[in-house]
């Protein structure tokens, strides 16, 4: 464990606490600045990093809430910058990136699962439990249909060659680990990461 | 048209030309004092209940300058004097070490002759005072104002011109400095890479070899170093970080926000250079001391920033 420098005090700046400071001692009497206080109103605004969902640069962002975390319950998004510290961007955004913010409230932003059945034109709304339930139930149709123990030589291959996987660059790190392992497992070959999406 | 090797300006406007790589430490230059007392004059006029107050802090800040460029010291670091400490990563000012050296008590009555004609009765007595004191109550003074202890009754209204003098007198030094120091090892980065003095604010900037890049402002020296944002400078943790301002009639009161961290319960301010391109660390903080007021009476957040223009009471 490294041990931490500390050099730094805490203190807690009251009206008792400006009476007697080096201001009031100076001779500038603290009243009209305590006074002040009333005409303002104390805004707060949390500030959290993120990485870009676009492309498969991944830069930096940070991206601005309303709320000060305790009384406000919702968090609304207000402004986005590039992270100046971010090693791959250095606080630059594409437009595309730097546009995040009508990305984020667009009217027409997928927030649930839909489906839209063969033969129909109509995106029908599901739940979660509904759309995992029938991406499981048809991959598992599907792979015990057309699962291949043996190519036409007679070589051992266990593939399963009519599901593919598209993953996207919004991915993590972490994600992407989990993609290949879920896909080989099941004995997909076609898999593709596609950066522009 | 101009050709594809130009230096990124066209007709339209101009582009950036690099990867902007900020400076990890950056030393105050000569006319620190001269900003400060500028931006300390339109800070008077933008808080008019402090204005007497930020009055006498600008003069005194002109003063600073004037001793800062007028005057010769009685001595100065052979050339190579902080070239070991610089190879090996270890803070060239140490004012633990070099306050025996300088002779800044020449700098203090110095600010005390500049401020003579410009101060009002009550500040007059402070001159006085100091002028009466001697070399080893001097000396008592200067180490409260180093070990950011409040001080007595007696002597606190004096502490903020003594620790003027020896802001001239740091500031002074790090001229002499050949080179900034490296970036501060991660175990003392929240401490001045120069001096070890705490910080004052810190100041998100605005030119673009450094556009929106925050460092930390020495209290004593002014070099700056860098801190990533949303990042506590005292726990260094960024999970439970609010910025704080003030509003006044719906719009943002002083390029200021406490930037305050609920791991910790501790805020240092973090003053906003897009917004208004001459704000100043020290300037700002004493400036926005309502916003102060208003967190302790919220109660949440202690400060941890140091200003020893403004000694409190502990």
């Amino acid at each position: 464990m490294s041990v931490r420098v500390s050099r730094r005090q805490f203190l807690k700046f009251g009206a008792a606490g400006l009476g007697a400071s080096s201001m009031a001692m100076m001779g500038f009497a603290p009243d009209q600045a305590l006074a002040s206080v009333r005409h303002f109103k104390l805004s707060g605004a949390k500030v959290s990093r993120n990485i870009c969902t676009y492309c498969s640069v991944g830069c930096g962002m940070l991206l601005y809430a309303r709320g000060d975390g305790a009384i406000n319950s919702h968090d609304h998004i207000f402004h986005v910058e590039g992270d100046p510290d971010h090693p791959v961007s250095r606080g630059s955004l594409c437009p595309r990136g730097a546009g995040v913010l009508d990305f984020i409230r667009s009217d027409s932003r997928v927030r649930y699962p839909q489906v839209r059945e063969p033969g129909t034109d109509e995106w029908k709304r599901i739940s979660w439990d509904d759309a995992l339930e029938r991406i499981v139930r048809m991959m598992k149709d599907d792979r015990d249909r057309n699962f291949e123990t043996h190519d036409e030589e007679g070589h051992l291959v266990n593939r399963w060659m009519t599901t593919a996987m598209v993953a996207a660059s919004a991915c993590t790190n972490e994600t992407a680990y989990l993609t290949q392992k879920i896909t080989r497992a099941l004995g997909i070959l076609k898999l593709d990461n596609q950066a522009r999406v | 048209m101009k050709g594809k090797g130009g230096a990124g300006t066209h007709e339209f406007g101009s582009a950036p030309t690099t990867i902007m790589e900020p400076p990890q430490v950056v030393l105050p230059d000569e006319q620190l004092f001269s900003r400060r007392a500028l931006r300390l004059r339109e800070l008077m006029v933008m808080v008019p209940a402090m204005d007497e107050f930020l009055d006498f802090m600008g003069r005194l800040v002109q003063a600073q300058q004037q001793m800062l460029s007028g005057r010769e010291p009685a001595w100065r670091p052979a050339a190579d004097a902080f070239e070991p400490a610089l190879a090996h990563g270890m803070p060239p000012l140490g004012f633990q070490a070099l306050r025996r050296d300088i002779d800044w008590q020449a700098d203090l009555s110095g600010i005390l002759d500049a401020l003579e004609l410009h101060v009002g009765q009550r500040q007059r007595e402070l001159l006085d005072a100091l002028r009466k004191s001697s070399a080893a109550e001097l000396e008592a003074i200067a180490d409260d104002v180093f070990e950011q202890r409040p001080g007595s009754e007696a002597t606190r209204g004096l502490m903020p011109l003594v620790a003027a003098a020896l802001q001239v007198a740091w500031v002074r030094l790090t001229q002499a400095l050949p080179s900034a120091p490296q970036r501060p090892s991660a175990e003392a980065k929240l401490l001045c890479p120069c001096c070890g003095a705490p910080p004052v604010a810190s100041v998100v900037h605005n030119e673009p070899y450094r556009s929106g890049v925050r460092y930390l402002h020495c209290a004593l020296c002014a070099t700056e170093w860098h801190l990533e944002r949303v990042r506590c400078s005292a726990c260094e943790r960024g999970g439970k970080l609010l910025y704080l301002g003030l509003e006044e009639d719906g719009k943002p009161f002083l390029p200021v926000q406490a930037e305050a961290c609920g791991e910790c319960a501790s805020y240092l301010k973090i003053v906003l250079r897009q917004l208004q391109g001459r704000a100043d660390p020290v300037a700002d903080d004493l400036a926005s001391l309502p916003l102060d007021l208003m967190l302790a009476e919220e109660g949440r957040y202690a400060r941890s920033g140091y200003n020893p223009l403004l000694i409190l009471d502990a």
